[in-house]
């Protein structure tokens, strides 16, 4: 059972990858990182379980904490970069 | 079935590795980065690390990506195109791809009993860390006591990095006055974060205190579970990150000013040395910690407790003033 959840939670990863990988917008790429931070951390706790042992939770903990701040510092980027140049503000590439 | 797990994670990061050095961009090679980091994390967990997982997740998934986005707020978002064939770099670089390779013939096989990880002092740690120390997470016991000299010349390596990185972005530039006064009202705009917004800010401000609090569970609970100073250090780092974020730089300044950060710095790494010393005092060797307290066990327990605490206030103080030594800039 717990084989099976994590090879359909790979398969999420990889087609959060392939959308990181093909863009196009920046914004695509950011919700992709941020998908896959969630799956790791579904990985992460299934494969705790998959080993027996539970106490490896603290890791996905972890991760889901630290994700956050992560996105946040995306958001101040595209902030910070948006007053500076503001011609620049649309997505490229 | 983990053989499979491992070759498609393995691949993955292949592919993600490829991407980052293809991508121009800057922007999308530090997420892809991110992406890299998560999937070694993974990597590592699934080989039974969770000790390197866990700093993976903690240094490479969030400081990292938080320390190259500060780094590319002062740069330009695309890569310079290089139209010169570097024919010699490809000759070193293929050279050393390909003595890797031959090496990897004389390497073990995976979980091969007799290599020499298996044979040489790792037995020996396994069966006497329960007899000397007491505790149960064994990574813990040969990081802070048995190979305690390794890591306080691993401390080191962190303080004199963070002096260097110190060195050279903690400076103002002194010239373009005019030009660093047009930009004051802009940078006092900037260092608000993300005060304005209503939604990240008040899940931020849920949040800071929990991950300070899993911070400090992670530093004392490293003897019996993944973790310990270099994994505290980062995740307390994040969280007062976290803060600066939401509330600008300088509140974050204000709470955890620029003199407690030179004294976190320096103060673990003085206090990992004073352990050491304080052990030859009483008679023992330098960090030997079973002199530390009449048991030779308690001993060892509170060396191991007070070295981490070192390690967890140092790495914390450098990634902090790293962070601030690029958030006080304004304009590279």
């Amino acid at each position: 059972m717990y084989y099976v959840v994590v090879i359909a939670t790979f398969a999420t990863m990889g087609l959060a990858l392939v959308r990181a990988l093909l863009g196009p917008s920046v914004y695509d790429r950011v919700l992709a990182v941020n998908m896959f931070g969630t799956k790791t951390v579904l990985v992460l706790i299934v494969i705790a379980f998959l080993y027996g042992r539970p106490d490896f939770l603290d890791l996905a903990m972890a991760y889901a904490l630290i994700n956050f701040v992560g996105v946040l510092a995306v958001l101040v980027f595209f902030r910070t970069r948006a007053q500076r140049e503001p011609t620049a503000t649309k997505s490229k590439d | 079935m983990t053989v499979f797990f491992g070759v498609f994670l393995l691949t993955l990061l292949l592919i993600v590795a490829i991407a980052i050095v293809r991508a121009d961009n800057l922007f999308v090679a530090v997420m892809l980065g991110g992406i890299f980091s998560l999937l070694m994390a993974t990597i590592f967990f699934l080989l039974d690390a969770p000790d390197v997982a866990l700093t993976e997740a903690a240094v490479g998934a969030g400081i990292s990506t938080v320390l190259y986005l500060a780094a590319l707020a002062l740069t330009a978002e695309r890569e310079k195109r290089h139209t010169v064939h570097q024919i010699k770099a490809l000759v070193v670089v293929t050279t050393t791809a390909l003595l890797v390779i031959f090496a990897t013939f004389d390497n073990v096989q995976f979980g091969d009993p007799t290599a020499p990880v298996h044979v040489h002092v790792g037995p020996w740690y396994l069966e006497n860390t329960q007899r000397y120390m007491d505790i149960p997470n064994v990574v813990t016991a040969i990081l802070g006591s048995f190979r305690g000299y390794d890591t306080l010349g691993e401390l080191f390596v962190v303080f004199t990095a963070g002096i260097g990185v110190l060195f050279l972005l903690g400076t103002r530039p002194k010239k373009d006055t005019e030009a660093a006064e047009t930009l004051i009202p802009q940078q006092s705009e900037t260092s608000e974060g993300l005060r304005n917004y209503l939604i990240p800010r008040l899940t931020g401000r849920l949040l800071v205190p929990i991950i300070l609090l899993f911070g400090l569970y992670v530093q004392f609970h490293g003897e019996y579970s993944p973790g310990g100073g270099f994994q505290a250090g980062a995740i307390i780092a994040a969280g007062i990150i976290l803060y600066a974020l939401l509330e600008g730089e300088t509140a974050a300044l204000r709470v955890v000013p620029q003199w407690m950060l030179m004294a976190l710095m320096a103060g673990g790494a003085l206090l990992y040395g004073m352990v050491g010393v304080v052990g030859m005092l009483l008679g023992g060797q330098f960090l030997d910690y079973s002199v530390l307290a009449d048991n030779p066990v308690t001993g060892q327990q509170l060396g191991i407790l007070l070295i981490e605490l070192g390690v967890g206030m140092t790495v914390s103080g450098v990634l902090l003033s790293i962070f601030h030594a690029f958030a006080a800039r304004d304009k590279y």
